[in-house]
């Protein structure tokens, strides 16, 4: 069952990549939201979290402030490049995720199929 | 929590910032208004207030669990909550020809500042770019699910 289990894996790396993407979404969208705080999820933490989880099953992720970013006058501390660095990365690891998972239905395919 | 909650957030945001941008220029174009509908002496600038929309975990919870109603801003997203009046004096300028002149010969003119209103445009419209290129990054990542499907 290699494939099965490696596939449930990269479900929830897909999954977690896309909670992480909407927590960016939601920050970028705070931009100019007075007393708003900088949110994000401990990637590499939720991801043990995860995989350890029985199959089928994805825990919600943690959601915190981040500490340490520059607080402007009205309480807000939203960077933008940072988002926008943060952006770029979830959308190349979620492009990582599914080629990944390609190249498994594709194995998958192969074994059905056999050497034609 | 699915594919489609980030793009909605997104979209929370472009209209919020487009209403912002909507208030700037109005507000730009009354610089010079001495009178407004009702009577009640020269335009008062506006200001929106933005706010944040279920960022407290109950709230979250709660909004993900009950489905998303049209009209209702998801949960991260923003929302522009209303629009105030600014409390500022009238500047008031000599100039006893105008009709809207008092019996000293002083009109009372918006207290509006090109600059400052040049400066929230601008921001606006950097925000909404912003948002808009999260949106293509969204649509993205939903096309690359699309692509699993294809061998």
């Amino acid at each position: 069952m290699g494939n099965v289990s490696i596939l449930s894996q990269l479900e929830s790396y897909l999954s977690l990549t896309n909670q992480r993407e909407t927590v960016i979404a939601s920050n970028m969208a705070n931009v100019d939201t007075p007393g708003y705080h900088t949110k994000d999820l401990d990637f590499q933490h939720e991801l043990a979290r995860a995989t350890a989880a029985p199959d089928g099953t994805t825990p919600h992720a943690v959601v915190r402030d981040v500490s340490g970013l520059l607080e402007r006058p009205d309480g807000n501390n939203v960077d933008i490049d940072r988002e926008a660095m943060k952006l770029s990365e979830v959308q190349l690891q979620y492009q990582m995720g599914t080629q990944l998972m390609k190249g498994e239905f594709h194995q998958l395919i192969t074994a059905i199929n056999g050497d034609e | 929590m699915g594919l489609f909650s980030a793009l909605n957030i997104s979209a929370s945001a472009l209209s919020a910032e487009r209403e912002r941008s909507e208030v700037a220029v109005s507000n730009l174009a009354n610089v010079d208004t001495t009178r407004t509908e009702g009577g009640s002496g020269p335009y008062r600038r506006r200001e929106v207030v933005l706010e944040s929309v279920g960022t407290s975990p109950f709230q979250s919870v709660l909004n993900n669990a009950s489905d998303l109603r049209a009209g209702t801003v998801p949960s991260g997203g923003v929302k522009l909550t209303h629009v105030v009046e600014d409390g500022a004096d009238p500047i008031r300028r000599y100039d006893p020809g105008h009709p809207d002149a008092d019996k000293d010969g002083y009109v009372s003119f918006p207290a509006i500042n090109p600059a400052e209103e040049m400066v929230d445009l601008m921001g606006s419209v950097r925000a909404y770019q912003l948002n808009a290129s999260a949106v293509s990054a969204s649509k993205q990542m939903i096309q690359q699910s699309i692509d699993l499907l294809k061998s």
